[in-house]
């Protein structure tokens, strides 16, 4: 029995490893796509594509092992919360690679297009910030800190601040200089997946707040919720849902 | 009768007793007997195992003899496992300053020993996690016996190049394996300032020479004065630019020479007034303004006046190059702790985060293109770099494209009861020139 508790835990350690190796992909993109985008590098977009698969091929491989693990060793209590949160993290770090797949597409549609260099100024920024946010929910994660996972919403404020700076300079660039429709539509969704990464960091953040506490912080609403539904509902007996609009 | 009867009934149990004590002293006799046997052929044993002479078993003397071969033998194990160790701490010391990274595996792929560089990938995050995949990923190889290395571009930030290295060990029980992490940027990028130097200085000398032959030839064969003239220009403007770069190239060498250079006191604030005064009226023609902000107390350092008023020139000059029309630039001269710095701040266009550790190589350019309007020699900072490190200064960079940049110079400021001052070679009151005495009552800035 003990032989297979270790086992198991030894298990839980590679899962974590590889979160980390994933986390640690998605950060090395993040910087990686920004020079592609900023220096025109066609080259490095191809490479950045097709890196995608390494990204995607170790998803499926952490996903695989948190099944195997579920289906064979049934864990319990936080145990198999770390589980359930390894299983989100790979969706959450998954799709911010796809992100940084899309800002190097976006390079290869914008080819040629010249950028003024304020809004390079903001890309760099965007990108620092949204690295930093993914960094910081991997050491959330690994370190089990529940607080720091809570934290990653507030420290996100500043990359939300830079993108509205930056959706203005694009208005911007596009009145005064000569930067066209096309290529402004195009930086647009750029600053948007930036913004969307520095989004995913916070789940992440949450799941870790999940993994320590047992607590989501979708759990008060749906608290109020059941509250609501136990208490009113019968009074006036008001179809379900009703409530939820009124309010 | 019943006496009788007792009487002897009391004989048997006295007799039956003597005889369970007589049987159970044999017994134990013997049992004993067994024992020692059994411990004496264990002590041979043992000695057969640590490969002692071995003598014959008479059951005593011999035995006591051997008792001490084997003491004398474990004391003598002992000094050598003492030494044994005192060799692997030697060894792992040896290892510990290496500046690369060293990882020994045993035949599980686990890590059974390694050194303090290799701690940073040992449970590793961010891109060290990645370092760390890469070695567990060679020395699988490793472990069936191939040797292999593979080469990690990392992003960080900061941006590193990284080689993994890993070779399968045969010695010793089962297989195993040795991973080697090294970092090669400084060297990969020693290499790329080298061969970018090459490039650029014949770049920036051939092309006006190129220039200047060409249109002298077409000048030969021109007839109208006005097309002439225009050519005689272009000419002389190709020639003042690789004038410029020559007296820059000459500049740089002359602040490389190790020659020890006389250091007077110099007023900081005074000379970032002056370097100020000096570019303003190309400023103010571009329309930008130059706002210069001292500090009340004189701001003295050791140094040479014309090197630092160059630095200060450089900085100022670059920032009003790369400065928007209507933007202004500003000089901060101040005294932070123990040093004094001069801060030249612009609002222009900023330098790429991938250029900032590059920008003060010789010909290093951020923008070919730009710099050829903005016709600098592509040496200013480099020559700035050096009066620091000349005057055991620093500089360093701020900045963001779009923003603009912020150059701070440092250097040790000089106290005013400084017990060096008049330490000999290093400064020398006889060697002032009349022109840097007066820099011991500075004027204040306005």
């Amino acid at each position: 029995m003990a032989e297979q508790r270790k086992s198991f835990h030894s298990e839980l350690d590679e899962i974590r490893d590889e979160i980390v190796q994933l986390g640690a992909l998605v950060s090395e993109f993040i910087p990686r796509g920004t020079e592609v985008l900023l220096t025109n590098d066609m080259k490095g977009a191809l490479a950045l594509i097709e890196a995608d698969d390494q990204l995607d091929a170790l998803t499926l491989r952490i996903e695989e092992q948190c099944y195997n693990v579920l289906a064979l060793q049934q864990p319990m209590a936080s145990d198999l919360r770390s589980i359930v949160t390894a299983v989100w993290l790979t969706g959450e770090l998954e799709r911010s690679g796809d992100l940084m797949v899309n800002v190097a597409k976006a390079a290869r549609r914008i080819y040629g297009a010249t950028l003024d260099p304020k809004l390079k100024g903001l890309i760099e920024r965007m990108s620092e910030e949204a690295s930093r946010l993914v960094k910081l929910s991997l050491d959330a994660y690994v370190e089990r800190n529940a607080s720091l996972g809570a934290a990653i919403d507030d420290i996100d404020d500043a990359l939300d601040a830079i993108h509205g700076d930056y959706i203005e300079a694009i208005f911007e660039s596009h009145a005064t200089h000569d930067l066209g429709l096309q290529a402004a539509v195009q930086l647009a969704l750029v600053g948007r997946y930036y913004e969307r990464i520095g989004d995913h960091a916070v789940n992440i953040g949450q799941r870790v707040q999940y993994m320590v506490t047992g607590w989501l912080p979708e759990q008060t609403g749906a608290a109020r919720l059941k509250a609501r539904a136990s208490f009113e509902l019968p009074a006036d007996l008001d179809p379900p849902g009703g409530d939820a609009d009124a309010t | 009768m019943p006496f009788v009867l007792g009487m002897s009934g009391g004989a048997t149990a006295l007799i039956a007793a003597a005889a369970a004590v007589l049987a159970s002293c044999l017994s134990w006799i013997v049992a004993l007997k067994i024992t020692q046997r059994r411990k004496r052929s264990r002590i041979y044993d043992t000695s057969l195992r640590l490969g002692l002479e071995q003598p014959e078993d008479d059951g005593g003397d011999n035995i006591d003899l051997l008792m001490m071969a084997i003491e004398r033998s474990v004391r003598a194990m002992r000094t050598e496992s003492v030494e044994a160790a005192a060799v692997n701490s030697r060894l792992q010391e040896a290892m510990d300053s290496l500046p690369q990274a060293v990882l020994v595996f045993d035949d599980s792929a686990s890590v059974v020993g390694h050194n303090t560089a290799a701690e940073a990938f040992i449970a590793a995050r961010h891109s060290d996690a990645l370092i760390g995949a890469a070695v567990a990923e060679l020395v699988a190889d490793a472990l069936v016996g191939q040797s292999s290395a593979r080469t990690l571009e990392l992003f960080g930030p900061p941006r590193r190049t990284v080689v993994v290295t890993t070779n399968p060990l045969e010695s010793g029980s089962g297989s195993g394996a040795v991973a080697i992490i090294e970092d090669i940027t400084e060297r990969r990028r020693l290499e790329a300032v080298r061969t970018d130097f090459v490039a650029n200085i014949s770049h920036e000398l051939k092309t006006p020479v190129g220039a200047i032959s060409l249109l002298a030839e077409t000048l030969l064969a021109e007839d109208d004065p006005a097309v002439a003239e225009r050519l005689a220009n272009r000419i002389l403007s190709e020639a003042i630019r690789v004038g410029h770069t020559i007296e820059d190239l000459l500049e740089l060498s002359q602040i490389e020479v190790d020659e020890p250079v006389e250091f007077g006191i110099v007023d900081i604030g005074d000379l970032a007034a002056e370097a100020a005064d000096r570019i303003r009226p190309a400023a103010e023609q571009a329309g930008i303004t130059i706002q210069v902000a001292g500090s009340s107390t004189a701001l003295s350092v050791r140094g040479d006046r014309r090197q630092l008023l160059s630095a200060i020139s450089n900085l100022l000059d670059n920032a009003v190059k790369y400065s928007d029309q209507g933007s202004t630039v500003d000089v901060f001269a101040t005294a932070e702790n123990s040093e004094v710095l001069v801060a030249i701040v612009d609002r222009g266009i900023g330098i790429p985060v991938r250029d900032i550790e590059r920008v003060f190589e010789r010909f290093y350019r951020v923008d070919q293109a730009r710099s050829r309007q903005t016709g600098g020699t592509g040496l200013g900072l480099a020559i700035v770099r050096h009066v620091a490190v000349n005057h055991r200064g620093t500089v360093d960079i701020e900045s963001r494209l779009g923003e603009g940049s912020r150059f701070t110079l440092r250097f040790p400021a000089l106290e005013s009861n400084d017990p060096d001052a008049s330490e000999p070679g290093v400064f020398e009151p006889g060697a002032f020139e009349p022109d840097q005495s007066s820099d011991l009552q500075p004027e204040r800035l306005s």
